[in-house]
């Protein structure tokens, strides 16, 4: 089905110029790598919108000229409670019409900061049915990685499973931003909750893990957290966590991001708060040496963001660790006659040419993140325990745009540059966020005419993240797909309006002309009074929502009863099992987390090794 | 713990279960790392498992059998083990060594067995062959069920164990009028001597705390007959088999001193042959008659020292046997062989008169068994004993100095005499857990003649004779 007329009417394509022509069938190629329900919910839409176009003109939208496409848009417009529709359906189409603005102009060049370290990889395809090894390893993502390091280096013979493909900084360099976003993403980037309001949850899926799309920012683990985790959760390994995050950051070589490519996203932000007197300052990161590519999110083209398989996996591959690629996990295989009670023997992968292969090893290591590892649980028969599953937090985020009277150009620096912890101790934590255009969860108001005039003046937005340390009020379901279901607590929807409201007060002090909300009834305001006024009058279920790093789904801690997995990240019911990812962590980090989840896997790994050696 | 709880958990006091066997082929292609060619090959394999194999659990099972790739190996030594669990673990796993062109490789493989598809994942084995524990080939082997299938199935066999350490446990349960005897007894060849070892644990019938004791005699052929008792000392439950005091049985292994220090002795025990079912079979694993007798292997070599008054004889793979009785006494009147007929060969002969009311007026049963060539005769027990409802029974005249037994079944017949001249007999008290007595007169230097004879054209012809000569080991016991 094509959707040439839709994308016509969406972003006005009157004929002047050739990159909208291209714009649908680039929304194939996003649509093709979605799940099936977003498909089909996007699918579904844009029926809708073709079967009002066709009540209100006798004709479908590709049949109609573009005045009339704009008056069925604006028709549909003015309906306020169709609002969410078209954003559904604007959503893929920016992603898309972004790519190809930007291509219009040549594709961004990437240039190699260093070539990358060698790993050991073999596919799927070419594993033999039959091995054996003293651990495996599920997902290659800050958990998993790190735990193949520790295991290996204990003189373990390691196997690592990783789902999804390997991808050199080299190849990110020869492709377009939006042609890896489709590969590097679980469900092509558009996983989401399901609940109340839905949610986008983008989760990476490569040798690397999320560590290769996210956007590099290392937090520390707040001492007030790591403190309520040990005394109100038990959770042992916090109080030793400082050596661990030590030694998580120097192997990330983390440092506080220099000034020179940091982009013009971040001084405004830098600016903002200067003039508010907020706490503010470039973040702390782990791309020594970045050129300020702006995209994170898709894979750093110049291998500067030092994202696991660029430092960690290659430590585990030279201590002797192997990395199986594109090998989804079917199920551990679990001895349930053993002496003492069940014990792990090994894992059972799924491939498409003779149904699969097995790997016998006494130790399994599930670092699968925290969507997948309740599931992969649960397939197992080792979901028995009443909380797998639940316990999700997700940060819910929101964003928002400030217009200025000069050229930003936000996608030209750092994606992620100035955090802004002034409303840190509220649970709001403020991130200067740009993404290459489309890709950013800030979807740019109206439709038409409108919409195609905010594409082509995006050069001077600059746009701003929140995220807040939100109450777990998610769970993972099922055994297969990514299902989640997630309810936004009371508490958390304040703190998200009280983040817009932050955000625009610091775009205002920067000297922004107009502030997008990202709200679809009042998408724009020109004043900090007006802002006050919409949040005042709008719920947070209004908002563009999105999340990032979800957490805590197989969680550790004292009681038996409330945490599936014990302090030492050993899973109850079952030995030879360890959690060693997001999914462990008790509660919220309340940070970006990549060294949070690299300091808990380094502590449950480091206990287990020190456990086998005394034995 | 409590008599009532330990025979509820304990399958030991059966320890001779039984095992299962079976022989698989399997055909298949392998591919060395190293070459582009496929090779055919073909695993023949015995399995042996130590229990009953057990659908729902785990059999961990040896292999034995032949190797065979097309051009490069054909080993018949191949050796490894299986872990057979299709529906605990579901999984069948083989790993098995073997020597290819010199080289020592292990296949290792596994079948998962899938409920979705039952057959192919129950016949075919994808494995992988390792050099030093590195990996250098894969393959997959099939189990042809067109023509293997029923030579599989038939090839199953469920042989009783033949673990002779197994039968050393103690079978008490803590019942009260019950005796339970381990005894080994040894010929030296060198010097001629014998040797009688007696451990001996008694639960008085009237409830009052068993004990152990026993004792310790050699027969040296240059002198009079020497023994000394051990204990009674506090029976306490060994795992393992019997211990009073520092006298101890254990599998493979016995030690002790006796008389504070003059006789001791640390012998070492290496059982040969099958378990010897004197009694029959369910007599021992179901104790209904007064008592029962079996050897856990038909005969024993013996290795180690036995000291007495400042002399050590010095044992090198002496001729023996250890014998194991579990009852509620002494019989009224009895008479034991034990011969070493050489080559292999074993003669085991009990005559009991029973104690109880109604029994005690019959004559001996006769119990006995010749395993000759690795064959029993007769073929079952009771034969000999019982004949048919009486009528056949082997017949046995139990006075001293010489004894004999005779008996004969369709086409054999045996004559058996026994003689235990007094200066080489010693006479000994035992007492029953009702209190009563017996004497024993016991030789371990007793003189034997057996006479075995096969009915052949019309007539009785000489199938074996054999004759011993101070090598014998006897035993009458009276009241």
């Amino acid at each position: 089905m094509s959707h040439t007329g839709l994308v016509a009417a969406l972003i006005a394509d009157d004929g002047t110029t050739d990159w909208p022509r291209r714009v649908p069938d680039r929304l194939e190629t996003v649509l093709s790598a979605m799940p099936a329900a977003a498909r089909a919910g996007f699918l579904a839409a844009a029926g809708a919108v073709d079967a009002y176009a066709l009540a209100r003109t006798g004709r479908t939208l590709a049949r109609l000229t573009a005045l009339e496409r704009q008056s069925v848009l604006a028709g549909l417009a003015a309906r306020p409670a169709l609002l969410p529709l078209l954003d559904l359906l604007k959503v893929p189409v920016l992603l898309s019409a972004g790519t190809e603005r930007m291509l219009d102009g040549g594709p961004p060049a990437g240039t190699l900061t260093r070539a990358d370290p060698p790993l050991d990889l073999t596919p799927a395809s070419a594993w033999p049915s039959r091995s054996t090894a003293d651990a495996v390893v599920i997902g290659s993502g800050a958990g998993g990685a790190v735990a193949a390091r520790t295991l290996a280096r204990a003189g373990l013979d390691v196997v690592v499973l990783e789902e999804g493909s390997h991808h050199s900084t080299e190849s990110f360099g020869r492709r377009a931003p939006l042609d890896r976003f489709t590969e590097l993403y679980r469900d092509g980037g558009a996983t989401f909750t399901i609940g109340s309001p839905p949610l986008l949850l983008p989760v990476g899926r490569a040798v690397g893990g999320t560590t290769l799309v996210n956007s590099g920012t290392c937090y520390r683990t707040p001492d007030h957290v790591l403190s309520r985790w040990s005394k109100d959760f038990g959770w042992t390994p916090a109080d030793d966590f400082g050596r661990h995050l030590n030694e998580a950051e120097r192997t990330l070589r983390v440092a506080t991001q220099p000034l020179d490519v940091l982009g013009a996203n971040g001084r405004v932000a830098l600016a903002g708060a200067r003039a508010l007197g907020w706490r503010a300052a470039p973040l702390r990161r782990n791309a020594p040496g970045c050129r300020g590519s702006c995209q994170c999110v898709v894979g750093c083209p110049t291998g500067a963001k030092q994202s696991v398989q660029l430092s960690v996996l290659p430590d585990a591959c030279a201590a002797g660790a192997r990395i199986v690629t594109e090998a989804r996990v079917e199920r551990i295989l679990v001895d349930p006659d053993r002496p003492g009670g069940p014990r792990a023997a090994g894992v059972r992968v799924r491939r498409e040419r003779d149904g699969g292969f097995d790997i016998l090893a006494p130790l399994v290591v599930v670092a699968a993140g925290a969507l997948q590892t309740p599931q992969l649980l649960r397939r197992s028969g080792l979901g028995g325990h009443p909380r797998l599953g639940h316990n999700l937090s997700v940060h819910p985020a929101t964003s928002v745009a400030g217009r200025f009277a000069e050229p930003v150009t936000a996608w030209q620096g750092v994606l992620q540059s100035v955090g802004v912890e002034e409303h840190h101790d509220a649970g709001i934590l403020i991130e200067a966020t740009a993404t290459p255009p489309g890709m950013g969860s800030f979807v740019l108001p109206g439709a038409g005419g409108e919409l195609r005039r905010e594409l082509e003046d995006a050069g001077r937005l600059a746009t701003l993240g929140a995220m807040i340390a939100d109450r777990p009020g998610g769970r993972v379901l099922g055994r297969h797909g990514t299902a989640v279901r997630y309810h936004l607590d009371r508490r958390d929807a304040g703190r998200l309006l009280r983040a817009v409201l932050a955000m625009g007060e610091l775009l205002f002090a920067a000297g922004a002309e107009e502030v997008l909300t990202g709200i679809p009834r009042t998408p724009r305001v020109r004043s900090l009074t007006e802002l006050r006024d919409v949040v005042a009058g709008t719920g947070a279920r209004r908002l563009h929502l999105s999340a990032y790093h979800p957490t805590g789904t197989a969680a550790a801690g004292a009681s038996p009863q409330r945490f599936p997995a014990d302090p030492q990240g050993r899973l109850r019911g079952v030995h030879g099992v360890l959690i060693a990812d997001a999914s462990v962590l008790p509660s919220c980090p309340q940070v970006n987390p990549q060294l949070t989840v690299m300091a808990a896997a380094m502590a449950i790994t480091e206990n287990q090794t020190k456990a086998i050696m005394s034995r | 713990m409590s008599a009532a709880t330990t025979s509820r958990t304990g399958t030991d006091g059966h320890p001779a279960g039984r095992g299962t066997v079976f022989s698989e082929t399997m055909l298949g292609t392998l591919r060395l790392d190293d070459e582009h060619r496929v090779r055919r090959v073909r695993l023949d394999l015995t399995v042996s498992a130590d229990r009953v194999m057990r659908l729902w659990g785990t059999t961990e099972a040896r292999a034995e059998g032949r190797v065979r790739i097309s051009g490069w190996s054909d080993d018949a030594g191949a050796r490894g083990e299986l872990e057979i669990s299709p529906l605990a673990r579901r999984r069948i796993r083989y790993r098995v060594e073997f020597t290819a062109d010199g080289r020592r490789l292990t296949l290792d493989g596994w079948k998962s067995v899938s409920a979705r598809r039952p057959v192919a994942s129950m016949t075919v084995l994808p494995y992988t062959l390792h050099e030093d524990g590195t990996p250098i080939g894969t393959g997959t082997l099939r189990f042809p069920l067109g023509t293997q299938l029923l030579p599989f199935l038939a090839s199953f066999r469920f042989p009783r164990s033949r673990r002779p350490g197994a039968f050393v446990r103690p079978r008490w349960r803590g019942e009260p009028g019950r005796t339970e005897v381990w005894y080994t007894t040894v010929t030296d060849p060198d010097t001629g001597s014998g040797l009688w070892l007696h451990h001996e644990l008694t639960a008085p019938a009237d409830g009052s705390q068993p004990y152990a004791h026993g004792w310790a005699a050699v027969f040296p052929e240059d002198g009079p007959v020497r023994h000394a008792r051990f204990g009674p000392a506090r029976w306490s439950r060994a795992e393992s088999g019997f211990r009073a005091g520092e006298v101890t049985v254990r599998p493979g292994r016995l030690s002790g001193s006796a008389d504070e220090g003059a006789l001791h002795w640390d012998i070492a025990e290496r059982p040969g042959g099958a378990p010897l079912f004197t009694f029959p079979r369910w007599c021992w694993r179901h104790p209904l008659l007064p008592a029962a007798h079996m050897l856990p292997a038909a005969r024993s070599r013996y290795d180690g020292t036995f000291t007495h008054d400042g002399r050590t004889l010095t044992l090198s793979g002496a001729p023996g046997a250890s014998a194991r009785i579990y009852g509620h006494g002494n019989a009224r009147r009895w008479a034991w062989l034990h011969a070493d007929l050489g080559g292999g060969d074993v003669l085991e002969i009990v005559a009991a008169v029973s104690t109880r009311p109604g029994l005690r007026g019959l004559p001996p049963a006769v119990f006995l068994r010749l395993r000759r060539h690795g064959r029993d005769w007769p073929r079952r027990p009771e034969r000999a004993a019982a004949g048919w409802a009486g009528a056949g029974r082997f017949r046995a005249d139990t006075t001293l100095p010489t004894w004999t037994v005779t008996g004969r079944t369709a086409l054999r017949r045996i004559r058996v005499e026994v003689t235990q001249p007094p200066d080489r007999t010693l006479a000994l008290d035992y007492t029953d857990p009702d209190g009563g007595h017996a004497t024993c007169r016991n030789s371990e230097r007793a003189d034997a003649h057996v006479l075995l004879e096969r009915w052949w054209l019309g007539g009785w012809r000489t199938e074996a004779e054999w004759t011993l000569d101070g090598t014998a080991h006897a035993e009458v016991g009276t009241r």
